[in-house]
């Protein structure tokens, strides 16, 4: 009787095992196209994300980028021309202290609405006095709005504003139809006019959009859209390679060349916009003496930091802003890295034993920003000040309990979106336009008037470098340096870089 | 038998000479300053795998600081933190759990409803709770830990109190005229210090774990002071470009813990009056 086969051969049993185990190995490498981006939904993995699902309650550069899938500015910077173009504007014009918007016609809001000019005074109106609102500042100067028609609208400031423009782009219209309806209840489902519709946001978890088929403008190719919060380098990177992202932000500058041979994915650069530096705030002791700052932007050593933390990635700011800003000046140079004199001026300011410090920072949201901090802290402790380095969750860093709230003494910062140093200037360091730095110069904020004035583009740029050369001798910051930023992307996802950060899903597309 | 027993405590007593004196000597025995950044050579490479610093026996770190020098300093943070709270937790444990077993009845019950609460929480979660209840700090992490661990020690002296205090030497104690503090402290503790002594040796390895997990959630010691668990926070991100910002200070926790569980599981077997009846 011939033998009956009652199961597998040991042999057998042993090359299956073996073929399932390299094929459990190999499997995601092969299956390249298994759970990459698609049309039909796109992960972003950003290490900043709107905290609040009030629209207004920010004042950040990519979160700008994520509000603006769902709703409008007027206007908005083209990073290509380096001029403005319109969006929910046609066009416009002023003359002194008024400003014109013709208003584009035909579009809808997300729950049927039609836009009007009533739907943008609604929106200013509600960024001015809403108290969670961290973009008052913008439109500080505007006195009076009017709608003669429902395509027109009418802005009055309280003086001649050459620079208006940069407030008024990304400041994003909500619809007022929307709000006579639910009030303060509005933000729970957020109404706008933009290419993507609100779907659900949790605070530390998901924000959600979905493409809105009836958009007045070219119609966005990737269905929905996932946006979450992830401060952890590390975690971004790990989550790109497995697949769970499709893009994620500042891929740590040590992951490149890795990344870069990786077959499902790959590293974008682009030159940012965004300016960091050290705020000295001069309404907290000891940074009320003149001496103690200059002695701060001795101690730190920016070089060295772009050159070995960053590869070299990077651009030192020579004045108080980068070469590239408009009203920049060449012949400015930056408190060349001294310690020894750091000391010295500091025993002049009465600190002859050096001085304690406590330097605030929110680990996690700008790339490699502890390497950078305690750097930053160990090269002062050199020059005299004994640093203690404090990291807090970004919403108490930056809101009124912090940055907003002026109650940080010594923090290090990043301006986004830095193309003219005249925004630098009237945020931080002009008298009363916001507490995050309690520096005051009357003539410096004179200049500043001055040049807000001024139409023409040379006599403005003239101004700004005499108002840099102010703070340069007042020294109210350590002015550090521009970054590569470097995303990783999936290769089937076709997108360039914008420099402000802004990661709008409508420019993509899925190969 | 009696050779083995010995041999582990022997290694894991050596282990914990060796960490002991690593911490005390440590400015003597770090060849450079824990803190001391050099930017320019950080990632360096350990000097037997060919980093250009030869100085750099373990490699430099992402701020160029050596990682040798900071782990011997590290060790000092396990050392303090790991014998402070097992010492605290110790005390608080062994005098609650000695009075619920001698005085039995109320006290029991109200001191077993404490620790049951206690223990409703998982170890870890009730520490990293209270660090971020407490902040940041050497003495914060003291209190979290022992707070967390004086119950394991309530536990055991407790069951031994309550057969020991039915023995009759106790009964004999008593029937001389001694009072119960006297009875408590002379005749029953003494006997429970066997048991104690191996729960707080397995209790400091636990607690030195802790600490380095909490060190690397970011909720331990303040920044600059070298740990082993923020050593390995912070260079889990260079993984892949050098390793060895990890590898050493996971060896570190690894050889440590080893040892003091051998210690005591040596140490268990030594002092089990049972088992040296054998012998």
């Amino acid at each position: 009787m011939a033998k009956q086969d009652t199961g597998i051969s040991r042999r057998d049993f042993l090359k299956r095992g073996a073929a399932l185990g390299v094929g459990a190995i190999v499997g995601h490498y092969v299956a390249e196209d298994g759970f990459a981006a698609s049309r039909d939904r796109i992960t972003i993995y950003h290490s900043s994300v709107a905290d609040s699902i009030n629209p207004y309650n920010h004042s950040s550069s990519p979160i700008y980028g994520q509000w603006q899938h769902i709703m409008e500015p007027l206007v908005e910077m083209n990073n290509d021309k380096l001029e403005y173009e319109g969006i929910l504007a046609e066009s416009w014009e002023f003359k002194e202290k008024k400003w014109v918007f013709h208003l584009r016609k035909g579009i809808r809001f997300h729950n049927g609405a039609p836009f009007t000019a009533k739907d943008v005074i609604f929106s200013i109106h509600r960024i001015k006095t809403d108290k969670n609102s961290l973009q008052r500042p913008n439109f500080k100067d505007v006195v009076e709005m009017e709608a003669p028609d429902d395509h027109t609208l009418l802005i009055t400031l309280d003086q001649v504003h050459a620079t208006f423009l940069d407030l008024v782009q990304n400041r994003f219209v909500l619809s007022k139809a929307h709000y006579d309806k639910f009030g303060d209840q509005m933000d729970q489902q957020a109404i706008g006019t933009g290419p993507y519709k609100f779907v659900s946001y949790q605070l530390g978890g998901n924000f959600v959009m979905t493409r809105n088929d009836d958009y007045w403008g070219p119609k966005p190719q990737i269905k929905e859209v996932v946006f979450r919060k992830v401060t952890e380098d590390a975690a971004r990177v790990a989550a790109l390679e497995a697949g769970q992202a499709d893009l994620v932000n500042n891929v740590p500058i040590h992951e490149v060349a890795r990344l870069q041979r990786h077959p499902r994915v790959r590293v974008e650069t682009v030159e940012g916009l965004r300016m960091f530096f050290l705020a000295l705030n001069p309404a907290h002791k000891p940074f009320d003496n003149k001496l103690v700052r200059r002695a701060a932007n001795h101690s730190v050593d920016a070089p060295g930091i772009v050159k070995n933390i960053f590869d070299g990635n990077g651009f030192v700011c020579d004045g108080p802003v980068g070469r590239k800003v408009f009203g920049a000046d060449p012949n400015l140079k930056r408190y060349p890295y001294d310690p020894k004199k750091s000391r010295e001026l500091l025993a002049q300011a009465g600190y002859p034993t050096g001085i304690d410090v406590k330097f605030y920072y929110s680990a996690g949201r700008y790339p490699q920003d502890r390497e950078v901090c305690q750097a930053i802290a160990a090269q002062m402790v050199k020059g005299g000040f004994r640093v203690e380095l404090i990291s807090q969750e970004w919403a108490s860093f930056w809101g009124n309990s912090g940055v907003n709230g002026g109650k940080l003494p010594f923090y290090y910062i990043g301006r986004g979106s830095l193309i003219d140093a005249d925004t630098l200037y009237d945020q931080y360091f002009r008298t009363g336009t916001s507490k995050r730095l309690g520096y005051s110069n009357p003539e410096f904020d004179k200049l500043i008037d001055e040049e807000q004035k001024t139409y023409d583009r040379k006599k403005r740029a003239a101004i700004l470098r005499q108002a840099g050369k102010i703070l340069m001798e007042d020294a109210p910051f350590v002015p550090l340096f521009n970054l590569a930023d470097l995303y990783g992307v999936a290769r089937n996802v076709i997108w360039k870089p914008p420099p402000d950060e802004k990661v709008l899903v409508a420019d993509m597309k899925i190969r | 038998m009696l050779r083995l027993r010995y041999f582990k405590v022997m290694v894991g007593g050596i282990i914990l000479a060796a960490l002991v004196v690593c911490g005390l000597a440590a400015p003597l025995l770090a060849p450079f300053d824990p803190q001391e950044q050099r930017l320019e050579s950080r990632l360096e490479a350990p000097a037997w795998l060919g980093g250009r610093a030869q100085a750099n026996l373990l490699g430099t770190d992402n701020l160029g600081r050596d990682i040798l020098s900071r782990i011997v300093y590290g060790s000092r943070i396990s050392l303090l933190v790991g014998a402070t709270t097992v010492v605290l937790a110790g005390l608080v444990g062994c005098f609650l759990g000695a009075v619920a077993g001698y005085f039995g009845r109320r006290v029991d019950e109200v001191v077993g409803k404490i620790t049951e609460i206690f223990l409703a929480f998982p170890f870890l979660l009730l520490a990293i709770a209270l660090m971020a209840f407490l902040g940041q700090g050497v003495i914060n992490i003291i209190i979290a830990l022992m707070v967390s661990r004086w119950v394991q020690y309530c536990r055991v002296v407790r069951g031994e109190v309550l057969s020991l205090k039915e023995r009759d030497f106790v009964t004999a104690a008593k029937a001389l005229g001694a009072r119960d503090y006297y009875v408590l402290l002379r005749h029953v503790m003494p006997n429970t210090l066997a048991s104690v002594t191996v729960v707080a040796t397995f209790g400091m390895a636990i607690v030195i774990i802790s600490e380095a997990s909490l060190s690397f959630l970011g909720l331990g010691v303040p920044a600059h002071i070298p740990t082993w668990g923020s050593m390995l926070s912070e260079g889990r991100s260079y993984m892949n470009r050098a390793p060895w910002l990890t590898i050493f200070p996971g060896i570190a926790i690894f050889v440590t813990v080893f040892g003091i569980n051998l210690l005591g599981d040596g140490l268990r077997d030594v002092l089990d009056p049972k088992l040296r009846r054998q012998i």
